[in-house]
């Protein structure tokens, strides 16, 4: 499978990239890690004339901020992220996310920026276009759906697993644009609408995610489930962060975030309250787990039925919740 | 900055030598090498980075060569299966693989061993659970797997034989 012909600026910074981006003088598109993009070219979904390439561009190693934050670069490996000791004792909930996503050479190749500016997906969208489906559906500016057929709008999921992970953590974005660079809450960065998943303005760059310190209490975990680990991507993905109180066993806040069933990552904040201000039960994780289950309605996708991915979720919020506290309900 | 347009000489480090070769920016590392070096062992598969049929290590880390712009191999290191062994010397992963009957139409076998290799250098005695995460990404449409993790155990139990 061949790419289309192209022409390719290696940068030296995200600052450059992001000049270069803002004003094109034909069809341009940026390029992290490659691994979703380039896909995504060679089946005709991306045609960009120009290539913006940040493959020169050095990752900088995560840091840990004085008051406890972590700051990584959005160039890291997904690896890199998995592997750092910093990430492992201040954030394992991303570096779980992080190990989730494909395969180890995939892992070696995409970066973290790259993740959460993924495209979203569809089973009959990503897919070579030109003998299959000759007209364009809605997400190629077409005006019909494959999927849905009788459907008025694109159903197509956001994917990408480190999202969720870093929005229980309440993790902010830097992000580098021609008018003007400032951070914004990671959650802020995704619009729920499938045609174009991610708010980013044109020359925008993501360049740090930061994260906020961590209490002493916080239990945090991560759950992908897929039939094909390595393969495929997420059928559902589930993150939770709990803050305890000192006795390790009462829950003062909870960040669930959920993953794959929408097109964008979302908080079941129902749920959330009722983990929220009382003692973590067995009972109380069930409860939250079936109010997660009532409160989201989970697109179907990739073959998987919406009542699939709802029993699938609310299994997977238990199995996420008894991992985080897992040691403790034994002490 | 540095910019791409058409055709241009660049310079590939592979198995330990050294070339200069014309390619198009959208030339992936995998045309490169089987279509102009004639390095036909690393596997054309999915083309997509779904099968790990072309993967190659970079550096010592597997990499898919499918996905990877050969414009932007120039400042590492790549190692094919080519390259893997010094002469008509297998390696202990090679042999492994050979012995315990992990090889069949042979598809997958460069990826699969090139994967091997990485893992056993980073961690001489993986677990099954480890071995089985470091070849998630490696489809075999032949031996199926298991004959591959007990390759993998016996390489890594040989490796750590000849050492100690
Ligand atoms: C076989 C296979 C399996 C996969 N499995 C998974 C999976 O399980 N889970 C998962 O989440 N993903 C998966 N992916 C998708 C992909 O590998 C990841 O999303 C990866 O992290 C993308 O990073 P990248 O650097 O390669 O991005 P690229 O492909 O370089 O870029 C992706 C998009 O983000 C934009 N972009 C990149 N960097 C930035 C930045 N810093 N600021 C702004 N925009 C940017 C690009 O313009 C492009 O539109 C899989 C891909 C393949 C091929
Ligand atoms: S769900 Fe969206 S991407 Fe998929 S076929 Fe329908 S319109 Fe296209
Ligand atoms: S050919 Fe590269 S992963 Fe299949
Ligand atoms: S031996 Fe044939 S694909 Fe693995």
């Amino acid at each position: 499978m061949r790419l289309p012909k192209f022409s390719c600026v290696k940068v030296a910074s995200v600052e450059e990239a992001s000049r270069l981006l803002a004003q094109p003088d034909v069809e341009t598109c940026l390029s992290a890690g490659g691994t979703e993009l380039l896909p995504r070219m060679k089946y005709g979904l991306s045609r960009p004339q120009k290539l913006i390439s940040l493959k020169g561009v050095a990752a900088e190693a995560p840091v840990l901020g004085e008051d406890g934050s972590i700051q990584l670069h959005a160039l890291m490996t997904l690896s890199a992220v998995a592997a750092s000791h910093l990430v492992q004792e201040n954030a394992p909930v991303l570096a779980a996310a992080a190990a989730a996503v494909g395969s180890n050479e995939i892992r070696n190749m995409a970066t973290l920026g790259g993740n959460l500016c993924q495209d979203s997906r569809c089973l009959y969208y990503n897919q070579p276009h030109d003998f299959q489906f000759t007209a364009p559906c809605f997400k190629r500016g077409g005006d019909q759906c494959y999927f849905i057929p009788a459907g008025k709008k694109c159903r197509a999921v956001f994917m990408a697993d480190t999202a969720p992970a870093l929005i229980s953590l309440g993790a902010n974005v830097y992000v580098v644009g021609p008018v003007g660079s400032g951070s914004i809450p990671l959650e802020k960065l995704y619009s729920n609408d499938p045609l174009r998943p991610v708010t980013l303005a044109s020359g925008e760059i993501l360049s740090r995610i930061i994260i906020p310190a961590r209490p002493m209490q916080r239990v945090e975990a991560f759950a992908k489930f897929s039939w094909r680990p390595g393969f495929e991507f997420s059928a559902v993905s589930v993150a939770v962060v709990l803050d305890l109180d000192e006795d390790r066993q009462t829950c003062r806040s909870a960040r669930l975030s959920v993953g794959s069933i929408a097109a964008g990552p979302l908080r079941p904040l129902k749920a959330e309250a009722v983990l929220a201000g009382g003692r973590l039960s067995d009972k109380v994780i069930t409860a939250a787990a079936d109010q997660a289950a009532a409160e989201i309605h989970p697109v179907p996708h990739h073959g998987y039925s919406r009542v699939y991915l709802t029993e699938c979720l609310r299994a997977q919020v238990r199995r996420v919740l008894h991992s985080a506290i897992g040691p403790l309900a034994k002490t | 900055m540095v910019e791409y347009t058409g055709k241009r000489l660049i310079q590939l480090n592979i198995n330990g030598e050294q070339f200069s070769l014309a390619v198009e920016p959208q030339e992936t590392l995998l045309e490169v090498l089987r279509n102009q070096l004639g390095l036909t062992g690393t596997k054309d598969g999915c083309g997509t980075g779904e099968c790990g049929a072309c993967t190659v290590l970079m550096d010592g880390k597997p990499q898919l060569a499918c996905l990877l712009l050969a414009i932007d191999c120039q400042q590492v290191k790549i190692t094919t299966i080519e390259g893997l062994s010094t002469g008509r010397q297998l390696t202990s992963v090679q042999e492994a693989f050979l012995e315990e009957g992990a090889v069949q139409c042979g598809f997958c076998t460069p990826g699969m061993v090139l994967a091997t290799s990485a893992l056993l250098t980073e961690n001489s005695r993986p677990s099954e659970k480890e071995i089985k995460k470091a070849l998630e990404g490696h489809l075999c449409r032949c031996t199926g797997y298991n004959k591959i993790i007990s390759a993998v155990q016996q390489a890594s139990a040989k490796m750590t034989r000849n050492v100690t």
